[in-house]
């Protein structure tokens, strides 16, 4: 996927919405229906979390581009990620799913990532971030955005999430286009960097917390009703884009992430036995040991304005 | 020449100001800032009196009367952001704010009796050498034309405030205010304000702002290098001694020199002390901001001195009031009410402050200039602004520059470099008037050789190493900065080279 990266710019720049866009009390939120309410809270609750982790992982990217465009698209992206978590925030409090002003409370997995991004994610190498955010984004936004927009028939979130799918296709776009950068240069240096960057304690550390999560999430939406068959088409879908030209290929983040994705995919995999221990153990995960939650959490807000 | 028979002779010699269509003058100056007003002072000292000032404002002053918001001071220490030739031992603060300034600058109108050659109301808007009469013409607003033989560009290089291209500026309903042309009727008390910037104006509006508004919404694109601005007031017995003994307020201004002059090894070039110099703003933002996050927003990720390193000792607590916001997400556009920015949130404030700098020339000219056989100074300057030792252009006889192309200083006092030009210029009009030329014009082969060593020295600099600032254009061509010591650039500017030059 062969993008010009300043063309990219200029469309984003344009392409600028706000909250205010959307008339938050438009007739439609009475055709949620109350079996489907509970579920809904959840699922939407872990949608939202996950686009505010994902934003900031964009953060961490900013700090690490290559060039002033890329940089420019990830501190974009960034806000992009967050504007959705509000947005997604704001589609809760029209649903009556927000405790007053509350933020929606994340869940154990959630919170030793978004403690793991605070302390490391700026640290990690521009490859690792670069080749996750496009699976999370193919894997959870595009399954989860489908899965929500059928089942939903409110029209004011159609009308959000047509806004939030505009700017994830570009997310995607730019996200494969750096996947594949990245991909270029002699194999056995970038294999050979790979292995070393594996072997960074904070990333391990890392690892730790996105595995449990992944697994934690396919749990929750499965029990939501959604077919696990979909998540995994859409992760399968990160390995046919990922690997269509031989840049992509050769990326060994690229192999490391579409394997994996592989793992989760089969759910008869041995993976999977270490994988959900660590989701229960993590139930248990003492919350005397949890940091404080990070200032950048707190800017969200289901507000249009301020 | 004395100050005091320069004085003297001036007043004597009053009535040879050249008036409106009438004979030329000897030297035409636009501008009547510290760099215009500088220049008719030495060209006086040096027995040139025939001057005459051409000011758009109805003031003196320049940047100094142009910049009066809250907090307006200088960053480089009195004692040293002041004329060699005109000290003040009055100085009360170790920066002193913009008032401060400009009352130094009316005093050198009145000391140095310049007055008289000032026009006011005058607004330039066309230079045009007449290359048979050796005169330079001046259009004025208005229709009138001023003449003379060499003309000074002085207009200085930070006179042009602007609002920025945001998307949707004109949409907004409530107060906008520039930093440089603050609007002093309007009371921040109560109100929800924005400040778009967070450049040098904005590190010294924002720490009065937060104490009038009722809320303050900075809204930050790239956070800057920020250094304690170490500030005092100046003790009375400090301000008897300079008076009674000028030479000890000499030596004060020597030793502040040295000092600036030695960050150029941190600030200029990439060198051990540039890492040090990052370690000192980085503890001092540690040692202010409590929040990591906080902190991360403000971390610079270029390396110090690319672009101007700011020095205040309370912006960073400022922005940590209760009433106080910093928001680092992108400016999507501005609304009726407010700023919308990229996470999807409307900003709602009465009034915006635009703290968003100026319009540096880089490549163009603030007015037309016509030179030898009509060439256009901004059509030569299109692909970057290049001129002889900052001073001089090709083709442009006569004509001599005040912070020209690669004269900016970037950890030392503007006005040293200010004082070596204009002594160049100075010897530059002298040998015009001395031998009766019609014509003293730069080689084009100096000038080409000149700049290729200054942009080969550029290519070695911090400023050159990536991070996009206002001295570079928008294809990266760096005409602002001059890569060197302030003691090279003096070196450099007393030399006048009269092979380089051709004499008609």
């Amino acid at each position: 996927m062969n993008i010009d990266l300043d063309k990219m710019l200029a469309k984003v720049r344009s392409s600028q919405w706000a909250l205010a866009d959307i008339d938050w009390d438009a007739p439609g939120a009475e055709l949620i229906t109350a079996e489907q309410w509970p579920k809904l809270k959840a699922f939407m609750s872990d949608l939202m979390w996950i686009e505010h982790v994902g934003a900031r992982g964009f953060a961490a990217m900013a700090k690490k581009a290559p060039n002033e465009t890329l940089k420019q698209l990830y501190i974009y992206f960034h806000a992009e990620e967050q504007r959705h978590a509000n947005t997604e925030m704001a589609l809760m409090r029209r649903w009556g799913m927000l405790d007053g002003e509350a933020i929606p409370e994340p869940n154990i997995n959630l919170r030793l990532v978004i403690q793991w991004l605070d302390q490391y994610s700026d640290d990690m190498p521009l490859e690792v971030l670069g080749s996750v955010i496009p699976m999370l984004e193919i894997a959870l936004d595009g399954a989860l955005c489908k899965f929500l927009l059928d089942t939903v028939s409110d029209p004011v979130c159609h009308q959000a999430f047509a806004r939030i799918n505009d700017d994830e296709s570009r997310h995607l776009g730019v996200g494969f286009h750096v996947l594949e950068m990245q991909g270029h240069g002699k194999l056995y240096q970038m294999a050979l960097k790979a292995v070393a960057t594996t072997l960074n304690p904070k990333l391990m550390l890392g690892i730790l917390a996105y595995l449990p999560l992944l697994n934690r999430m396919r749990d929750n939406i499965v029990t939501m009703g959604l077919k696990e068959e979909s998540l995994y088409s859409a992760m399968q879908k990160y390995e046919r884009i990922g690997g269509r030209t031989a840049a992509g290929r050769r990326n060994p983040w690229f192999q490391i992430i579409s394997r994996h994705g592989r793992l989760v995919v089969n759910r008869k995999h041995l993976y999977h036995r270490p994988v959900d221990a660590l989701v229960r153990l993590t139930d248990h995960y003492p919350r005397r040991l949890l940091r404080p939650i990070p200032a950048w959490v707190k800017q969200l807000t289901y507000k249009t304005t301020a | 020449m004395s100050q005091s028979s320069v004085a003297k002779k001036a007043s004597s010699r009053r009535s040879g100001i050249a008036k409106d269509n009438a004979a030329p003058a000897d030297v035409l100056i636009v501008g009547a800032g510290f760099a215009g007003l500088g220049t008719a002072i030495r060209l006086r000292a040096a027995g040139i009196d025939n001057i005459v000032i051409l000011e758009r404002g109805d003031e003196v002053g320049g940047t100094w009367r142009d910049n009066s918001y809250p907090g307006a001071a200088c960053d480089i220490p009195s004692n040293l952001y002041s004329f060699f030739f005109a000290q003040n031992p009055q100085w009360s603060r170790g920066y002193s704010g913009s008032g401060e300034i400009l009352g130094y600058i009316r005093h050198l109108v009145e000391h140095f009796q310049l007055q008289g050659l000032i026009r006011f109301g005058h607004t330039v808007t066309g230079l045009e050498f007449d290359a048979a009469k050796g005169l330079w013409t001046a259009s004025v607003a208005g229709g009138r034309k001023v003449s003379a033989r060499a003309a000074v560009m002085a207009q200085g290089p930070l006179s042009n405030a602007s609002f920025p291209d945001l998307p949707g500026i004109e949409r907004f309903k409530g107060h906008k205010i520039h930093s440089a042309r603050w609007d002093h009727a309007y009371d921040f008390s109560g109100k929800r304000v924005a400040v778009i910037g967070t450049g040098a104006s904005a590190v010294q509006i924002i720490p009065e702002l937060v104490k009038q508004a009722a809320h303050l919404k900075v809204f930050q694109r790239t956070p800057a290098w920020v250094l304690p601005r170490l500030d005092y007031t100046t003790p009375d017995w400090s301000k008897a001694v300079f008076s009674r003994v000028p030479a000890t307020q000499g030596l004060v201004r020597g030793a502040m020199f040295w000092a600036h002059e030695s960050m150029a090894f941190g600030m200029i070039w990439n060198t051990p002390m540039t890492a040090m110099l990052q370690r000192i703003s980085s503890r001092f933002l540690r040692r202010q901001v409590k929040d990591s996050w906080m902190r991360r927003q403000l971390t610079p990720d270029f390396r110090i001195g690319c672009k101007r390193v700011l020095m205040s000792s309370d912006y960073y607590r400022a922005l940590q009031r209760n009433n106080c916001e910093l928001i680092t997400w992108p400016i999507a556009t501005l609304s009726e009410k407010g700023i919308r920015s990229s996470e999807g949130l409307e900003h709602q404030v009465d009034c915006i402050v635009f703290a968003t700098g100026f319009e540096v020339s880089k490549s163009g000219t603030p007015f037309p200039i016509t030179g030898l056989d009509g060439r256009r100074l901004n059509e030569e300057w299109a692909r970057g602004a290049q001129a002889y030792k900052s001073v001089n252009i090709a083709g442009y006889p006569n004509l001599f520059m005040s912070f020209g192309p690669n004269s900016g200083p970037g950890h030392n006092s503007a006005l040293v470099y200010m004082e070596s030009q204009i002594d160049y210029i100075v010897r530059g009009i002298r040998t015009i008037l001395k031998q009766d030329l019609k014509m003293l014009d730069v080689r084009a082969e100096a000038q080409i050789r000149y700049n290729k060593s200054i942009q080969k020295r550029l290519s070695r600099t911090n400023w050159n190493s990536g991070c996009k600032s206002w001295y570079l254009s928008e294809d990266g061509f760096n005409a602002t900065m001059y890569p060197g010591f302030a003691t090279q650039f003096k070196r450099q500017m007393k030399v006048f080279a009269e092979q380089d030059y051709r004499a008609l």
